[in-house]
């Protein structure tokens, strides 16, 4: 190899990354290029330097914790489960409702028929009475024995006269005041007003 | 090859002299068979996945925003993000590629969101290494001497101060490239940009960061 490598295969070659054929042909061209195996032999150094004072691997402090943080932070990061609600199929649309409907009237079918029933076999074992309707008797009350009372009346709004026989002609001489309470003049306890003070009267 | 703190790099040099990264094709498989599970809704497929791939993307993302706390909480979100756009995820690129894709926009996203509120401090302190509990399950091992450890971190330090000298696009394309040591394929991938342009910002990030690193890369 007579003619000088392209920059991108002497980078490799310096950093001995060429293989097979080309790093032939490069090495047999770099035989007469001390300069070039100089620089070579100044890279290698240099990487070895370099990786000899840094490390390319280095444990993070407290690597347990650090792997059960990474865990944790993908549980943390996970999406939550989204339930996604299939779209009601087109019979549901109306059979749903259809249904329904037809579960109520059942429902009140059931309701009714077993109301009937029941009636009918509660009427079957219970003998019910059957109480005589209630007459309407007018009684008119006399103390006396021997005295009879009729009552005359036309209808509800007309006025009643009881008619009495068998009772004794009330004399003249009666005093009916002694049945009657007449009430006298009220005491007042206050003094107040113009008038004078009542006086009581005598009969 | 060990790191300050952290699990070794996978970077390795071959006989040849060549720098490969060190991942066996079982990786791959059962990175897919727990993927498929996790697809599924597998969450004890996943959660091995996590631990599986956690680190890198902590560690990426950590390395570019350079703040403990929001790096922990930036990697989680990652992974929950990767969770629920796991149905999406097609097996043409490696997974953990499309992980560092989710993570390059949950830091991009992370950077705008910062730059818009611009307010309060964050408390890094819970994290802090020295507080955790030196009994603890989950306490990071490290299997150095503390001399290297200390020259290690001394380097980190000084790394990781000339990477937030960077810009963000820069710094990413290093991170991915030299500290996870993806292809420039898949950091196309992961940032969604063309191979050119990584190569171009990679050459550029790799010179700056050699100048200000200048003292500590010639005296190796």
């Amino acid at each position: 190899m007579n003619t000088t490598p392209d920059e991108a295969n002497l980078a490799l070659w310096l950093d001995d990354e060429l293989e097979g054929a080309e790093l032939a042909a490069l090495e047999a061209w770099a035989l007469s290029q001390p300069d070039h195996l100089a620089a070579r032999e100044e890279t290698r150094c240099w990487r070895l330097l370099i990786a000899g004072a840094i490390p390319h691997s280095e444990e993070p402090p407290f690597p347990d914790f650090f792997n059960s943080r990474i865990a944790q932070g993908i549980r943390d990061q996970m999406p939550t489960p989204v339930v996604h609600e299939k779209k009601a199929a087109f019979w549901k649309s109306w059979l749903m409702p259809m249904a329904a409907c037809a579960g109520m009237v059942f429902a009140f079918w059931i309701g009714t028929m077993s109301e009937t029933q029941s009636l009918a076999g509660r009427t079957a074992e219970i003998e019910i009475p059957v109480i005589p309707k209630a007459i309407p008797v007018q009684i008119v009350y006399t103390p006396e024995s021997g005295v009879n009372a009729e009552l005359f009346a036309s209808d509800a709004t007309s006025p009643m006269v009881i008619v009495l026989s068998g009772i004794a002609a009330i004399p003249d001489a009666m005093d009916f005041s002694a049945t009657t309470y007449i009430p006298r003049e009220r005491e007042f306890d206050s003094t107040a007003g113009n008038g004078p003070l009542p006086t009581e009267e005598t009969h | 090859m060990n790191n300050p703190s952290g699990e070794p790099s996978k970077i390795t040099q071959g006989p040849d002299g060549s720098i490969v990264m060190d991942v066996s094709s079982s990786d791959y498989e059962d990175d897919f068979r727990l993927v498929a599970l996790a697809q599924k809704g597998d969450m004890r497929a996943y959660d091995e996945l996590v631990t599986r791939h956690r680190g890198k993307i902590f560690a990426m993302i950590r390395n570019m925003i350079h703040q403990e706390a929001d790096a922990w909480d930036i990697s989680q979100d990652v992974f929950i993000k990767a969770w629920h756009a796991l149905p999406r995820f097609e097996a043409k690129a490696r997974f953990s590629t499309w992980l560092y894709r989710i993570a390059h926009n949950a830091v991009y996203d992370w950077t705008r969101k910062r730059k818009i509120e611009s307010v309060g401090e964050l408390n890094d302190e819970i994290f802090e290494r020295e507080r955790i509990d030196s009994a603890s399950l989950t306490t990071p091992s490290g299997g150095e001497m503390p001399d290297q450890s200390m020259v290690q971190g001394e380097l980190r330090n000084k790394i990781q101060a000339a990477l937030n000298k960077l810009s963000p696009e820069h710094r990413e394309v290093v991170v991915l490239k030299d500290v996870q040591g993806l292809s420039y394929k898949e950091i196309a991938e992961a940032m969604s940009s063309t191979l050119g342009t990584v190569m171009s910002r990679l050459y550029y990030a790799r010179q700056k960061l050699q100048t200000l690193l200048k003292d500590e890369y010639h005296s190796r």
